[in-house]
């Protein structure tokens, strides 16, 4: 099998538009330096993977993109982050409103020790998204329609999001960061703490929702990254290594370190 | 003597140790496979000597006293016949002086033969406890001894000798806290005797000035404890309404907005206010604190008391500051990292994370940081005892001289008390109401804490 013949579907849709364009971004943690000249564009709904070996900066250079890294006292970032051609690192530019286009989800479950329906409603009532409780109501529902959770919480939705098991919670952290209405959403491992079928089902919804969003996943799982995204990016030692369409990366990887993480010999 | 039984049981544990030590490290030498580590095999000779050999000392010190005094007092049993309780005690402590040497005039031959009867069991008892000492010593230390072995536990001999002992330290503090609370109780009840339960706990007048002695004249005594009792928690409320809002405040700006440069310097700062001693407090209060409420008063033409509720409350207020913000900060610290991120990632402000996320996980440490709060402030002393009123008044204007009731226990208990009028039992009556008190509270935040935790967790 050679790099020309391989059938790739999922280029069919990668005329899109980029959404996300970075170009020689540097991260420090104080001295070190995290993250070394990462050039990225990504593109709008579709699913792009960064993966791995643990430490690599994948998960750093993901909070760069909704400046979660500001959080951090000793954590510098350089370079330029494009988000619909306006540079998110410009002084203008209020991370806060930033966080709510380009919406997160965490490693681990973080629901709030709220109700369900505050755990949703929380983004929506701090942006004045909803001006009616019927109109958050709706955004509440249509929220966890698309995190797949609507059908199982419906009939308790006052009871406490913590509550629930750790698929669901994962699912109502995503109806969470989806009620904002953001451009963007941003995935740090969402499946590590799960077990495979809460995995399944969070990956059935990341497919879903591309077709709305620009979504940024992080995984260590190479077999996710291969299931769930179109592009895919290999970081290594903080730098980019490879970037290219996941079909590429996994069959025909270009450089000698992709090829040795994608086949086990580092990681 | 004592000193000497010390120093024998330190030799033999030290010895049981080196022996065991080097009879486990001569087996193991010889090849065979040992179940314990050899310093598990030294632990547990040592801790088989020190436990029982130690209590044996302390045990022959808590009562060797009472028992000389016993053979003394069998021996002069002929004279010390027909006389009291109180008499025979002042029998007792004679030739004691007398054994120590101080002798007062010339007592009678009978006293000096049983002084020095004394002195000679006493040297006996001495003798004895170094003797028996030494054979306990030397019988543990043959019995550990002989338990080293390749097989014997000694890892688990060890470890349930010193779980006996962690457990035997668990229940000291429960037993003294019972001891004193059952202390309390007796007194108490002995106060109720004198003066009845419902005079003491609904009325509304306190004026404990009572004839001390047959022919004082005085005022018939009332034991209303309401006017105490409001006038401690006027006091106490002051001072929560200034600690609690500044406490809190202060902590959720060091913990979540100060720079780490204001926060190195105001945490320290914080801490020392929370070490002052209330006696100092108590010099703020009278010194600075009395003067210029009572100025500001004169010039708004209000009368105001030297000695306010307000004053000696609102320093009280500024000694709870560091405990309630070292409370809040440690709760807001325990919140998970995650739940803030959390917020933050779908765009709310660092204030918006404070109110709706952070501040509601942490309320049910807050709030037992402010039950624990009142409770100091209720059982609080110094300040009071120099800031506040000594006349009960049933007031609740802060603005008034009100007392409290560590005060007046401590007011009740000072010169020249009998043990037996209603004044002093009435201290204690009025420190049981003050534990009752604290241990609702107590009891109330523990309640208040596991409530909301059943909720966030």
């Amino acid at each position: 099998m050679t790099m020309f013949d391989v059938t790739k579907p999922e280029t069919a849709v990668d005329q899109t538009d980029i959404k996300i364009a970075a170009s020689n971004v540097q991260v420090f943690y104080g001295d070190t330096q995290a993250i070394k000249d990462v050039d990225v564009d990504i593109q709008d709904k579709t699913v792009t993977a960064f993966i791995g070996p643990s430490g690599c900066g994948k998960s750093t250079f993901l909070r760069c993109l909704n400046r979660m890294n500001d959080t951090i006292d000793s954590c510098r970032v350089e370079g330029r982050i494009l988000l619909d051609e306006q540079d998110i690192y410009a002084p203008q530019v209020d991370p806060v409103q930033l966080r709510a286009k380009v919406g997160m989800v965490f490693q681990k479950p973080n629901p709030f020790p709220k109700s369900i329906y505050d755990n949703v409603a929380y983004g929506p009532k701090i942006h004045g998204m909803a001006r009616t409780k019927g109109e958050l109501d709706e955004v509440v529902e249509k929220s966890l329609r698309r995190a797949a959770l609507w059908e199982e919480v419906k009939d308790r939705l006052d009871t406490p999001g913590t509550g629930l098991s750790g698929g669901q919670q994962q699912r109502l952290c995503i109806a969470r960061a989806v009620a904002t209405r953001p451009e963007v959403l941003l995935m740090d491992e969402p499946c590590s703490a799960l077990d495979p079928i809460a995995t399944a089902q969070v990956e059935e919804l990341i497919d879903e929702l591309k077709q709305r969003f620009s979504v940024v996943i992080v995984t260590h799982s190479m077999q996710q990254a291969a299931r769930v995204s179109q592009k895919t990016a290999f970081f290594h030692l903080g730098n980019l290594v490879e970037y290219d369409d996941t079909n590429t990366i996994f069959t025909n990887p270009q450089d000698p370190r992709t090829e040795s993480y994608i086949t086990g010999r580092i990681g | 003597m004592t000193l000497l039984a010390f120093v024998i049981l330190l030799t033999a544990v030290t010895v049981g140790y080196v022996i065991n030590l080097r009879a486990a490290r001569a087996i193991r030498d010889g090849g065979t496979r040992m179940h314990s580590l050899e310093s598990f095999h030294g632990g547990y000779a040592a801790l088989m000597t020190l436990v029982p050999t130690f209590f044996l000392i302390i045990i022959w010190m808590l009562f060797q006293g009472t028992v000389i005094e016993l053979i003394v007092k069998s021996g002069i049993s002929d004279q010390l016949e027909g006389l009291g309780t109180g008499e025979t005690q002042l029998v007792m402590a004679e030739i004691r002086s007398i054994a120590g040497g101080r002798i007062f005039g010339t007592p009678e031959q009978w006293k000096l033969d049983a002084a020095e009867r004394l002195v000679a069991l006493r040297g006996l008892s001495g003798w004895l406890l170094v003797a028996v000492t030494a054979a306990l010593a030397t019988t543990m230390l043959y019995v550990s001894r002989r338990t080293v072995s390749s097989e014997f536990r000694a890892r688990q001999g060890v470890e349930r000798i010193v779980h006996v002992l962690m457990a035997g330290c668990a229940t000291v503090a429960i037993f003294v806290t019972i001891g004193i609370v059952a202390s309390l109780l007796f007194e108490t009840f002995r106060f109720f005797q004198m003066v009845p339960f419902w005079d003491f706990l609904l009325g509304t007048n306190w004026e404990p000035q009572i004839p001390i002695r047959e022919d004082q004249v005085a005022a018939e005594g009332a034991f209303g404890m309401l006017p105490v009792f409001l006038g401690t928690l006027v006091i106490a409320f002051v001072a929560m309404v200034i600690a609690t809002p500044i406490g809190l405040l202060s902590a959720i700006y060091l913990h979540e907005f100060a720079s780490n440069r204001i926060r190195g310097v105001v945490k320290p700062v914080l801490e020392v206010l929370a070490g002052v001693p209330t006696v100092v407090y108590g010099f703020f209060a009278i010194l600075v604190i009395a003067p210029a409420i009572r100025s500001f008063g004169t010039d708004l033409g209000l009368p105001i008391a030297s000695n306010t509720a307000l004053a000696a409350g609102s320093v009280m207020g500024i000694m709870l500051i560091p405990f309630i913000s070292s409370f809040a900060d440690d709760a807001l610290g325990a919140v998970p990292r995650s739940l803030r991120d959390g917020s933050l990632a779908v765009g709310a402000t660092q204030a918006e994370t404070m109110l709706k996320v952070l501040f509601p996980a942490a309320i049910p440490g807050i709030v037992g940081g402010i039950l624990l709060a009142i409770s100091r402030a209720i059982g609080e002393t110094m300040i009071v005892v120099m800031a506040a009123g000594l006349i009960a008044k049933m007031t609740i204007n802060p603005l008034d001289s009100v007392t409290t009731v560590t005060v007046q226990i401590v007011t009740l208990l000072i010169g020249d008390t009998a043990f037996d009028s209603p004044k002093t039992l009435a201290a204690f009556a009025l420190g049981m109401v003050l534990f009752l008190m604290t241990l609702c509270i107590n009891i109330l935040a523990l309640r208040i804490v596991r409530k909301y935790r059943e909720i966030y967790d």
